[in-house]
């Protein structure tokens, strides 16, 4: 079966790429010039914080070999011990990626309307003033960088309406109406970047769809305009935005970083935000895997769909 | 050309080219004015009571350390334009270079950087420029070059992905086969053959690419990871504002506005761009 030598292909693909993506986290540290603990420890180093930092990232060993430690431990979920706190840092990764999980769940559930239900309206109005109106609207959102619409966001609800906490604070004890208020904000910011790059794409594919003969031809069967749109033009405007979804699956992993921050949410995007600040490089090197894992996966779902769901690529 | 060669022109262009263009003309003479002159000093203290508010004499409102902030965006405009336009302009270059050497040479080393390029693409954006900028050390901090380089750093693999697409279209084209055969050398072919049949492209990409990149800026500033204070880089502006948003929300709106707006000019070229040139153009990649 072709199909399938295609998909075994392509996830062939996706591991080489997160192995490579493995050598460029821990080559990253390698390459720069100067000592590592040097570069950690900036201008507050003394020989003795210098030696110990060494001992403790076990520098003295080759880098191949630390390589190898380093990546055998992440194949079995250990990524090692944070540099600050001392834990783990997988347990320290749990939790705040579990409230991530949520965050970009709410976000993606909005993502959906949001992005379906304006490029619907463009496509059947189109040329008309409605879709003139949401195309100067998409424009707009989308030349606003996520930080600002944030802010905007912030600004509009906390202060002039204000039913939403500015500050998102979530504990494993927070009751369901919480967590609700809580994600609202972020939940909605991240889905409005994603679904605005989303529409531009949706409308223009279904307006080309819907110049086909095939629709022509069920609208002059005498088909409601309802069910051409829906049952015949729509699926096959989805192929292209599925790609579209992965691309924005892989903008929510880097979105949450400044949007937990804007939010105070206690995610994983603050987290590396954390680590940075704070040169703690285990901390680093698991965040930025796990953001490119993620990526990886949503591009590889997208390009099995993309196959599984095209006729064309199907035979072959 | 003369002058009404250039009209012609410009009434020929499409509405979002004309409206881009003179958002973008409105910022540059803005950067050039700014950087030179402003109504008060853009780190001057006491222009105006703190937290004022807005008034004739400051109609961004004065921040918590009584600066005015209309003065701090009007200077800060040359800032976050050059860091986007050095940063694009970098990564644009090293990038075509790559893709398109690559792309003729072909074999393993196109397989090798072009897996890299794969493997660079799929951290997220914001998430490779931290890691730069984490492993270039507390002592860069804050550098200006640093945030050029982050910035160009962040666009190679997309650009050199893109060059090197448009060059293996361009590659099979007989007066490609005919200049190697007249013995041309490879460098040769990439810079009279082939950069020159991917301009279009390459124009398209520097102007979307730019018009992200001064969110990119933005962003870093606002995390405390860019330009540090008192330069009035806009994107640290609204972090150090952020404070007062209860008070004076105007002093997050007026640098907020002008970074969207800057945005906004960026992407409406770039859309006019890539409709003259004939090329399809995604607004809002990343």
């Amino acid at each position: 079966m072709t199909v399938w030598r295609l998909v075994i292909g392509r996830v062939f693909t996706a591991l080489l790429t997160l192995w490579l993506v493995s050598i460029i986290v821990f080559a990253a540290v390698e390459v720069l010039p100067g000592d590592v603990a040097g570069r950690i420890l900036g201008r507050n180093a003394t020989p003795e914080s210098l030696a110990a930092l060494r001992l403790k990232l076990n520098l003295d060993a080759p880098a191949i070999e630390r390589y190898w430690d380093w990546f055998r431990g992440v194949l079995q979920g250990d990524f090692g011990s944070a540099l600050t706190s001392k834990r783990p840092v997988s347990q320290i990764l749990a939790d705040r990626v579990v409230n991530t999980l949520i965050l970009s769940g709410a976000a993606f559930l909005l993502y959906i309307p949001l992005a379906l239900i304006p490029a619907l309206i463009q496509a059947v109005r189109r040329d008309r003033p409605v879709d003139h109106g949401l195309s100067i609207v998409t424009l707009l959102l989308l030349s606003t960088p996520d930080f600002l619409l944030a802010t905007f966001l912030l600004i509009t609800f906390v202060i002039f309406i204000p039913v939403f906490p500015a500050v998102s604070v979530v504990t494993a004890a927070s009751t369901l109406f919480q967590w609700m208020s809580a994600l609202a904000l972020p939940a909605v910011t991240l889905a409005v970047v994603m679904a605005v790059y989303a529409v531009r794409m949706l409308r223009d594919n279904l307006i080309e769809v819907l110049d086909s003969d095939y629709i022509r031809m069920a609208e002059l069967k005498g088909m409601s305009a309802r069910r051409v749109l829906l049952r015949h033009a729509l699926p096959n405007s989805l192929i292209p935005t599925l790609n579209i979804t992965a691309l924005n699956l892989g903008y929510l992993i880097g979105g949450v970083v400044i949007i937990e921050r804007v939010f105070a949410f206690p995610g994983f995007g603050g987290l590396l935000v954390d680590s940075v600040q704070v040169l703690d490089i285990p901390m680093i090197e698991a965040t930025v895997l796990l953001s490119a894992v993620v990526y990886i996966i949503a591009n590889l779902f997208a390009d099995v769909g993309a196959i599984l769901l095209n006729p064309r690529l199907r035979k072959g | 050309m003369n002058l009404a060669h250039w009209f012609s022109l410009w009434r020929l262009s499409p509405q979002s080219l004309k409206i881009g263009s003179v958002i973008l003309l409105f910022w540059l003479l803005v950067a050039v004015v700014g950087a030179v002159w402003t109504p008060y000093g853009y780190s001057q203290l006491g222009a105006g009571l703190p937290l004022s508010g807005v008034s004739w004499d400051h109609p961004f409102g004065i921040d918590q350390l009584g600066r005015d902030v209309l003065s701090r965006v009007l200077y800060g405009a040359h800032i976050v334009i050059l860091l986007a336009l050095a940063g694009t302009s970098l990564g644009v270059v090293v990038g075509a270079l790559i893709g398109l050497v690559t792309a003729y040479i072909g074999g393993w080393l196109d397989e090798v950087v072009q897996r890299f390029a794969e493997a660079f693409i799929s951290i997220p954006f914001l998430v490779l420029a931290l890691l730069v900028i984490a492993l270039a050390g507390p002592d860069l901090s804050g550098d200006p070059i640093l945030i050029v380089i982050v910035v160009a750093f962040v666009y190679t693999p997309r650009i050199a992905r893109m060059a090197r697409a448009a060059a293996l279209d361009i590659i099979t084209r007989d007066f490609v086969t005919i200049a190697k055969l007249r013995g041309e050398s490879a460098w040769s072919v990439v810079w009279r053959e082939l950069l020159p049949n991917t301009t279009g492209t390459l124009l398209v990409e520097f102007s979307l690419r730019a018009g992200y990149a001064p969110a990119l800026v933005g962003s870093l500033g606002f995390l405390g990871f860019g330009i540090k204070p008192p330069i009035p880089e806009w994107g640290l502006m609204i972090s150090e504002n952020r404070a007062l948003i209860l008070a004076q929300p105007i002093t997050v709106i007026g640098p907020g506005m002008a970074l969207a707006s800057l945005i906004v000019g960026l992407n409406m070229f770039t859309e006019g761009l890539a409709r003259i040139l004939g090329r399809t153009v995604r607004l809002g990649e990343q």
